[in-house]
């Protein structure tokens, strides 16, 4: 998956070691907390699209919501995520594409 | 003595050093709540501790002000900073099911108060925070007759007027998110000293002070227009109005007795880490209150 953040697959921070196979890539988080809501986040994203993978991912904002861009082949979906102090979902929002 | 603010591991009177070399070595096992704490309060890129030393000894740092100045500001910076607590963005102007949100997380928030504060009361050795406890509990839960109701019973008049029975309310237990905040202020209220269980809950009570707009918060817990005019229940006035009354007195009185009595150099940043460790709680309950208003949109 096409990321724009090297470090924690959600939250960018270099802090933490933990490293986990999400889609099967193995990849950096900083905590639990930040793999559960990228785990979540990835579900809920191919679940909404019915998309069998995402190839790339965009992320910005940070733990009081995030605006992401996905990507799979030619198709875009855009949308608002914020999640709960134990990374579960609390709100989710369809963009318009554009 | 210090103590991490993560955790409350009690480390040695200003030693930053050892504060830092135990928050890198919880961070690097990946331990959410100090990963946490570094993110928003040091540096988002991992460091040595030696250079976080310094960013320490400013964040504990009252400058030229008091506790009670320092607890405002960083609790100022948490909640009402430019970019707000997205539950005081949505308690501007109230949905239905941001007040219901409120109200079914708000009773269980609000019965463990009465605990951690008798918790206070059991351990001080000074009349005066007695005297302020009971008339807090009082206010907060336990009434002064049937002119003067509890905070708690207007809490859940405000559900009714919305539609949803108090048995209802009473019969919902909390959101895992929110019974995860209130065992960590059961923790501190039975383990903590007094003074830094005072500062942790009392300071709480900022939220709702609307004076803080004076020394720099962007913007106050709700907007006071919805006080007048018909965008909320009558009932829901009667809540709102009550802890706007209530808690610039309640959150300035209390940490003058912080002031007062927790200024001894090793309690004073005991006092500072168990509120840096309560706002963080007080910020995933907050959001747990919207977790459960999604439950009542249509
Ligand atoms: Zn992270
Ligand atoms: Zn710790």
């Amino acid at each position: 998956m096409k990321r724009n953040y090297s470090g924690c697959a959600i939250c960018d921070s270099t802090w933490g070691n933990l490293w986990e196979d999400v889609e099967g890539e193995r990849m950096f988080f900083c905590c639990d907390v930040c793999l559960t809501q990228f785990r979540r986040l990835v579900d809920r994203v191919k679940r909404e699209t019915g998309w069998s993978a995402i190839e790339a991912l965009e992320i910005e904002g940070d733990r009081r919501g995030r605006r992401c861009l996905a990507a799979s082949g030619e198709a875009r979906f855009r949308f608002r995520i914020a999640f709960n102090s134990l990374g579960e979902i609390r709100a989710f929002e369809r963009l318009a594409v554009g | 003595m210090t103590q991490c603010p993560a955790c409350r591991l009690p480390l040695g009177e200003g030693d930053y050093l050892a504060l830092a070399i135990h928050l890198v070595d919880r961070a690097d096992a990946s331990d959410s709540p100090h990963v946490r704490w570094l993110n928003q309060n040091l540096a988002r890129q991992r460091t040595d501790p030696a250079d976080l030393v310094g960013g320490l000894r400013k964040v504990y740092d009252l400058g030229s002000g008091t506790i009670k100045d320092w607890i405002k500001s960083k609790f100022i910076s948490k909640f009402f900073g430019a970019n707000p607590h997205p539950f005081v963005v949505a308690l501007q102007h109230p949905s239905r099911s941001t007040l219901l949100g409120y109200v079914v997380e708000h009773q269980h928030f609000l019965r463990q108060w009465v605990r951690s504060c008798s918790f206070i009361m059991a351990r001080t050795d000074q009349p005066s925070v007695v005297l302020y406890e009971l008339d807090n509990l009082n206010t907060e839960f336990g009434g002064f007759g049937p002119s003067r109701v509890s905070h708690y019973e207007l809490l859940l008049r405000m559900g009714e007027s919305l539609d949803l029975a108090r048995s209802q309310v009473l019969a919902t237990p909390p959101l895992p998110a929110t019974r995860a905040a209130l065992e960590e202020w059961n923790e501190i209220a039975t383990r903590e000293h007094w003074v830094a269980v005072l500062a942790a809950m009392h300071s709480l009570e900022l939220i709702a002070n609307r004076n803080l707009v004076d020394v720099g918060a962007s913007v106050r817990y709700f907007d006071p227009a919805i006080l007048r005019g018909s965008e909320i229940t009558d009932a829901s006035k009667n809540f709102l109005r009550e802890g706007y009354e209530a808690d610039v007195g309640h959150s300035d009185e209390a940490l003058a007795l912080v002031a007062q009595f927790g200024t001894r150099p090793d309690l004073l940043e005991e006092v500072q880490s168990t509120f840096l460790r309560s706002i963080d709680l007080f910020d995933d309950y907050l959001l747990a209150r919207l977790e459960r208003a999604t439950q009542f949109e249509a």
